[in-house]
């Protein structure tokens, strides 16, 4: 159980993320909507603790997760695998180190320098890329590959890090609908399996209720809905995306993506 | 053709009217450009005059010059080849050991004067301004004092190369450290990797090319540059022509100074080959 009570960070003045409450149940698949700018990402990254809260408490069951510090803190990273809009792979690395690089909090400096990894890692590492169908990448550098194929060697990573939570910010919104769909069913196919919480930030409203249980509106900062897919109107869409003629745009995109799904 | 011109000239006075900045040079630059061609004049002016140069000067300096590379052909070694030879790799040892360890030292500082990787605003400025003071002491001047402290020889020009080596590549490399993609960092951050694996996965794979391009070309301007320290007694190659010179055997200096130039072509020929393969090639992994 993911825990976040009153979590604010403020850039200047501005409330990026403005007082939030929110509980996620292990295991939950939850879609964040919101128009740009609306503090989707920065929770995302509060939550990883990339970023530190202004004020507020971070828990998960019973530690407070926005008090670790030193290796309590790198731990919680590593438990709480991330998914960036920009894939954010190393890119003159080859896709296998990327995966590997999942493996990194459980190397001392030492063996880690030297990129040693042990048989059974690099076995998991093949394992996990094929997983998401690219083991015949592996050994390409990552700028080597299409936005897609990036995004499928970042969930690998994800998987390397054998997480309680996969955040993923925003994970399709620079690929291709194809791809997107095939990034979205394999995160869906994680949670699932896995049991692995996965909460993802998503633009088209019609990949976020097609996939998550849960979806949860952000609007300047505040949680302005959450609830099931089927409870979101069309007013309420209107007001998160303070948009009059949203939900025709919307819902035109829903058809293309659930073409792309079939 | 006529005819579009005139639909031409009705879009011009529109488009002109609407932005009439962009028909024109703007006064302002037109002001900078005059400033600027006007101060290039007064100083070249004023340098001539305050240096006694003349068309006279200029004209025997010419005449002499011409009787001079009379003077250098043939060129020929004069049964000293070996020791040329022998003299050219000093030469090239010093710039090797000078480069290589002028880099050792530099990438550890480049880190510690990067403020993407020390946030304290007072190491920052204190390392930079260090920097700044070491290399504005030319490399010349560094052998000079490193002679009369450690006496003649390559030690001293080693030392020279190193000290200015390791401020300005430092410089460079806490730049370029500064400006690498957060996105890769952010990446590496979020599995939970430490402060030293950081380095190794993100930022190395993301500079060690710019490093390793740098060094090779401060390599080959160390060549050049460990010629003329032989001159102030460091040896090497430019001890040999700098003896030539002071016995005036033109030729001699003539076969030295083309020596240098192949040696130094060579150097710039591989060094191009390796950045390329470095720089350009997918397969390269850093
Ligand atoms: N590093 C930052 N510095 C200053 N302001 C920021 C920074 N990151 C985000 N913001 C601001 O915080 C708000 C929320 O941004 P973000 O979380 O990126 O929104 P979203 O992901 O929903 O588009 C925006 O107004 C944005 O301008
Ligand atoms: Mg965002």
């Amino acid at each position: 159980m993911l825990r976040l009570e009153n979590v604010t960070k403020s850039f200047g003045t501005l409330n990026a993320v403005d007082h939030v409450n929110l509980d996620i149940p292990q295991g939950q698949m939850v879609g964040i909507i919101g128009s740009s700018g609306a503090g989707k990402s920065t929770l995302l990254r509060l939550i990883n603790r990339l970023w530190e809260p202004c004020s507020g408490k971070i828990m998960f069951y019973e530690d407070e997760v926005s008090a670790y510090k030193g290796q309590d803190l790198l731990d919680w990273r590593s438990n709480c695998a991330m998914i960036f809009q920009q894939f954010n792979l190393v890119k003159r690395l080859s896709v296998l180190t990327n995966v590997l690089m999942g493996r990194l909090r459980k190397h001392g400096t030492i063996s880690s320098m030297l990129m040693h990894f042990t048989k059974e890692e690099r076995a998991m590492a093949i394992e996990a890329l094929d997983r998401v169908d690219i083991v015949d990448q592996a050994l390409k550098r990552c700028d080597q590959l299409s936005g897609g194929q990036q995004q499928r060697v970042a969930i690998a990573r994800a998987l390397m890090q054998d997480p309680l939570i996969i955040l993923a910010d925003e994970p399709i919104a620079s690929l291709d609908p194809i791809s997107a769909a095939h990034v979205m069913d394999t995160l869906r196919s994680i949670n699932q399996k896995e049991g692995h919480t996965v909460v993802a930030s998503i633009h088209h409203l019609s990949s976020a209720r097609a996939y998550c249980e849960r979806i949860i509106g952000m609007k300047d900062g505040r949680i302005v809905f959450d609830g099931t897919p089927s409870q979101l109107s069309t007013e309420v869409v209107r007001s998160i995306y303070h948009v009059e003629d949203a939900e025709v745009e919307l819902e035109h995109d829903a058809e293309n993506l659930a073409v792309a799904c079939v | 053709m006529i005819q579009t011109k005139n639909i031409n000239r009705d879009l011009i006075t529109e488009m002109e009217i609407l932005v009439p900045e962009a028909f024109h040079i703007p006064e302002k630059q037109r002001r900078y450009r005059f400033i600027t061609i006007s101060g290039i004049v007064i100083l070249t002016v004023i340098s001539l005059w305050k240096l006694q140069i003349n068309p006279f000067t200029i004209f025997f300096g010419i005449g002499k010059f011409f009787q001079m590379v009379m003077m250098f052909f043939p060129p020929t070694h004069g049964g000293w080849i070996s020791e040329f030879i022998y003299a050219m790799g000093e030469t090239l040892a010093m710039a090797f050991l000078g480069t290589l360890f002028g880099f050792l030292f530099a990438v550890p500082l480049g880190f510690l004067a990067a403020k993407n990787i020390i946030p304290s605003t007072i190491i920052h400025i204190v390392l930079r301004r260090f920097f700044d003071v070491i290399r504005g002491i030319n490399t010349l001047i560094w052998a000079l004092m490193f002679v009369n402290v450690a006496g003649l020889g390559p030690f001293a020009g080693i030392m020279a190369i190193i000290i200015t080596d390791t401020a300005t590549l430092a410089k460079l490399f806490a730049e370029s450290i500064e400006n690498v993609d957060t996105s890769q960092i952010d990446g590496a951050k979020s599995t939970g990797a430490g402060p030293i694996q950081i380095i190794r996965y993100a930022f190395i794979p993301q500079v060690l090319p710019i490093m390793l391009s740098n060094v090779l070309y401060f390599f080959e301007s160390n060549v050049r540059a460990a010629s003329i320290l032989g001159i102030l007694g460091a040896g090497g190659i430019g001890m040999q022509l700098y003896d030539r010179i002071r016995i005036m055997n033109w030729p001699q200096v003539f076969f030295i100074i083309i020596m240098i130039l192949i040696t130094v072509a060579v150097i710039d020929t591989i060094s191009k080959e390796i950045r390329k393969a470095i720089v350009a090639n997918p397969e390269y992994r850093p």
